[in-house]
């Protein structure tokens, strides 16, 4: 399967699908649909609907998992009645979400108010199409795949403070104020966080940093990078502790207050899709993507698409690890965010650079080997 | 962001109850708040005008929907007074047990929604589920979870069943061991103190002078508590130590109220052990017919012993577990009371809320009237 | 502290303004005292006696007087005190205690409100519990339950 990419599995699936179909038409109009053209292009749907699909149902079930997750840490079981475990209570609820009727306050801006949660769907989206989940997903599709998904990333801000200002609510307003600047402020350290690990492995192509993390992943030797990434991607994210852009206390609902019915359902969505995207990231920064280590036993990785379930693994443990924050932990304040963004985390994450540099510069660590290639 | 008034409530998930706080904001800065109330007013003074006195215990259960015994309870010492009176000493005892039970059912379901409102997801469901095990035992003699109109003007209703006593020290052993464990999420949490160490700052002078009771004041250093000062029901008789913390911020509420709910697991050892071997009447005997039984005519004449039924007042306070509740009952002596008045700590503790918001921010207020514990049943009434 | 003592304490400073000092359960007695001397005789409860915590506010409608009624604590005598004054039914008003408890600002806004008190020199005069704008006083004896009828004009705001 190594061999077999996500894109040439839909172009065979694209031409097989028809070409099927020419033999069945006449050979005039069997001639029009094998056109190469039309085959890319329904291929390149195909694909694109396989990630759409693939981004979906695994946002859908991460949200089951935070929830039996949750339930356990609290002492209860979570969903049990549909489904298995309740697997399917998800898909029961955005159905209903769907059947709700959308409604518009009266003095709302129409376009931010339904463009902003379009946008921001969309947006989020994106970035889950550029990531490489394994060596066939999409590896090599662009050099600065890194560079242009955090770029995607912080477009979210924007389009969480359109909403908010075009719903004419108070809350939204505040909500969408402290959102935009805690995104702003920790962008910042994480962008830097991410530079110590481009120092390192000499590339902004994620699958080429995954395959830089061969002799040890990243997490070990750039911890401190990865501690400033993970608390990065939690407000990011805007999960507790540093959920206070939708602080329910205070705030009702923050900045997607006046949302209800599927428009709720896009914020909802899309945020489990940021989240979905962020333990994503630390997979493939710090853990080493769908490699394995070499003690691993060969059986344990070679089966097909092992890559995939090793890399889905450890993005829902380390999801995982978010969700248990989220269960211990309480909310910080707005001035208490924005001064440890600035004042803790962008020193923390400049000292990650110059870890970085020294690991370059002496090239091997003593416990965990050597730098493979130092880049190109 | 220019200055604005923002309305917290009626429905805001801060509030915990009908009631609106306005609060005049700049950005994230609190200028001024006005708390309104009465969406929850149902008049329960003029409807005890209209009532018997033991169908006034009916309406103490929704005064306070959290601590519905401590109201019976105030509510019953005054009763007694105004008509002369006395429960049997067993009744007291059982008062006592419910009482501090209440108390521990009540600082839980506190546990919980202050935790709940900074943010803390998991303790919340912990406080609940502790709480659950309070309310089981209340079932299991009331036959209710929270309305229980259990207690009777001149003693309670009925006895406790058998096996109460071994169920609850069951239920006390596992309260202990859960405190420290309440503890750890809270004080063990950084972000916790950085929350809360010096918020919703309120001095002694000012708690007594906006007249503010309960963990409030004694979070402050000062230590009033009526079970002590002014003994009723059988708190003459236990041995228990008043919780004070000297922080008079949200921490130092947080730790009254822990160590309060400690007291009270000691004072109900005492007790169940007290009941466990002083069995007896629950029920004065020479109650006034029509008290026993309001709705039962007597003869053709209606309620004839109301006439040479003595008039006086009556005059209550206890320690709630918000505070100190106090209730007024004249007896003009006929069979409904003449005027029923309380006085509710949280109503005296909102009122002041001017004094321990202003100048914090607006993620600080779910905090900070977290810690006040806020009961709008009983405020408004 | 006892009847005796308060009146002692409070005789001197009121003089006529004084009525009755007597014994009333759980406290440490009820004075009596008219209402146009309210504000000495706060002072003087709080002052002398140090009765510095106000807890309660009250009114009672006997029909042909109304009766105001103050509770206070004092943290060194560990007692109540029960203060109370008759105003007349056709003119109630009282000099307000908030200028010397300030915690008595939200129960005399309830006590204007339901038993039709007006307190004098209040900061804050407003409804606490009842909507903006409603005219009636519904602890007053005159205001009757058991009348669906009548109560539905009442519900009416005005």
């Amino acid at each position: 399967m190594a061999s077999a990419t996500l894109y040439s599995v839909s172009y065979d699936l694209s031409s097989a699908l028809l070409h099927g179909l020419g033999s069945i038409l006449p050979p005039a109009a069997a001639s029009v649909v094998t056109n190469s053209d039309l085959i890319v292009g329904l291929a390149v749907l195909i694909f694109a609907v396989i990630l759409l699909a693939a981004s979906m149902i695994n946002t859908i079930v991460l949200i089951w998992w935070e929830r039996k997750l949750l339930g356990r840490f609290m002492d209860r079981r979570g969903a049990m009645h549909v489904g298995y475990a309740g697997l399917l209570q998800n898909f029961a609820d955005g159905l209903k979400l769907f059947r709700k009727n959308t409604f518009q306050p009266e003095e709302a801006d129409a376009l931010g108010f339904y463009g902003g949660p379009l946008a921001y769907m969309v947006t989020s989206l994106i970035i889950f199409g550029i990531l490489p989940i394994s060596s066939g997903w999409n590896s090599g599709a662009l050099p600065l795949t890194l560079l242009l998904a955090l770029a995607v990333f912080s477009f979210a801000p924007l389009f969480i403070f359109i909403s908010a200002w075009s719903s004419n609510n108070k809350y939204s307003l505040m909500g969408g104020m402290r959102s935009a600047a805690q995104m702003i402020a920790y962008e910042v350290p994480i962008l830097l966080a991410v530079v110590a690990v481009v120092i390192v492995s000499g590339s902004f192509n994620l699958t080429t940093i995954v395959y830089e993390q061969q002799n040890y992943w990243f997490w070990g030797p750039l911890v401190v990078a990865l501690i400033v990434f993970v608390a990065g991607m939690l407000a990011e994210m805007e999960r507790i502790p540093f959920d206070l852009p939708e602080a329910e206390a205070e705030l009702v609902e923050g900045w997607n207050t006046e949302y209800g019915g599927m428009l709720f359902a896009f914020f909802m969505l899309a945020d489990y899709l940021r989240a979905l995207v962020g333990s994503i990231l630390v997979v493939l920064l710090f853990l080493g993507g769908w490699t394995m280590p070499s003690w691993v036993p060969s059986a344990a990785t070679s089966f097909p698409l092992a890559g995939i379930v090793w890399f889905m693994v450890k993005t829902y443990i380390v999801f995982g690890l978010f969700v248990w924050v989220r269960a211990s932990l309480p909310r910080v304040r707005t001035d208490q965010l924005l001064r440890v963004g600035w004042n803790r985390m962008i020193p923390l994450s400049l000292l990650s650079i110059f870890l970085a540099a020294v690991l370059v510069t002496v090239k091997c660590l003593p416990v965990f080997g050597c730098v493979p290639s130092m880049g190109v | 962001m220019s200055e604005m008034w923002i309305n917290m409530g009626p429905q805001h998930p801060m509030t915990h109850g009908l009631w609106n706080l306005r609060v005049k904001i700049d950005g994230e800065m609190i200028l001024d708040v006005d708390p309104e109330m009465g969406y929850l007013h149902r008049g329960i003074e003029k409807i005890s005008e209209d009532r018997h006195y033991n169908e006034v215990i009916t309406l103490m259960d929704r005064c306070c929907y959290v601590a519905g015994f401590a109201w019976e309870h105030l509510y019953i010492l005054s009763a007694e007074e105004a008509l002369h009176l006395r429960p049997p000493e067993r009744a007291e005892y059982l008062r006592v047990l419910c009482d501090e039970f209440q108390r521990i059912g009540s600082h839980l379901m506190w546990y919980a929604a202050f935790v709940q409102d900074l943010g803390l997801m998991s303790p919340f469901l912990y406080g609940m589920r502790d709480r659950d095990l309070v309310l089981d035992l209340f079932q299991s003699y009331t036959g209710a979870r929270m309305t229980y109109e259990y207690m009777r003007v001149g003693g309670v209703r009925n006895d406790l069943p058998p096996g109460f006593s071994d169920q609850a020290r069951k239920v006390l052993d596992w309260l202990d061991a859960r405190f420290p464990e309440y503890d750890q999420l809270c004080l063990g949490s950084t972000i916790f103190r950085e929350r809360c160490d010096n918020l919703g700052l309120l001095k002694a002078s000012d708690c007594v002078a906006h007249g503010v009771t309960g963990p409030m004041l004694r979070s402050a250093g000062m230590k009033r508590d009526l079970r002590k000062d002014r003994p009723y029901a059988a708190y003459d008789r236990l041995d228990f130590e008043v919780a004070v913390a000297d922080g008079a911020d949200v921490t130092a509420r947080y730790l009254v109220r822990m160590e309060e709910m400690r007291q009270s697991v000691r004072i109900l050892r005492q007790v169940l052990d007290w009941l466990d071997h002083h069995p007896g009447p629950v029920l004065a005997d020479r109650l006034p017919r029509w008290l026993g039984a309001p709705y039962a005519p007597i003869g053709n004449e209606g309620y004839l012993l109301k006439r040479n039924y003595p008039k006086g007042v009556g005059f209550s306070a206890v320690e709630e577990p918000h505070g100190e509740a106090q209730a007024y009952v004249v007896n003009d002596g006929g069979e409904h009371p003449y005027r029923v008045k309380f006085r509710s700590p949280v109503f005296a503790n909102i009122s002041a809320a001017r004094q321990y918001l202003v100048g914090y921010h607006v993620a600080d207020i779910p905090p900070i009237m977290g810690s006040v514990d806020v009961c709008v049943g009983e405020v408004d009434r | 502290m006892q009847p005796d003592d308060l009146s002692r304490a409070l005789g001197p400073k009121l003089g006529d303004g004084l009525l009755s000092v007597e014994a009333f359960p759980g406290t440490a007695g009820r004075v009596r005292f008219r209402a146009e001397r309210a504000l000495d005789l706060f002072r003087a409860v709080r002052d002398d006696l140090h009765f510095g915590h106000l807890s309660m506010v009250g009114g009672i409608d006997w029909v042909d007087h109304r009766e105001v009624f103050y509770v206070a604590w004092s943290d060194e005598a560990r007692q109540y005190v029960f203060l109370s004054a008759d105003v007349p039914a056709t003119a109630p008003r009282i000099e307000s205690a908030s200028a010397v408890w300030p915690s008595a600002n939200w129960h005399e806004r309830e006590t204007w409100e339901m038993v039709g008190i007006t307190f004098e020199n209040h900061p804050d005069l407003r409804h606490l519990l009842m909507p903006d704008g409603y005219v009636f006083n519904p602890l007053l004896r005159s205001f009757k339950l058991h009348e669906p009828e009548e109560l539905e004009v009442k519900a009416r705001h005005v």
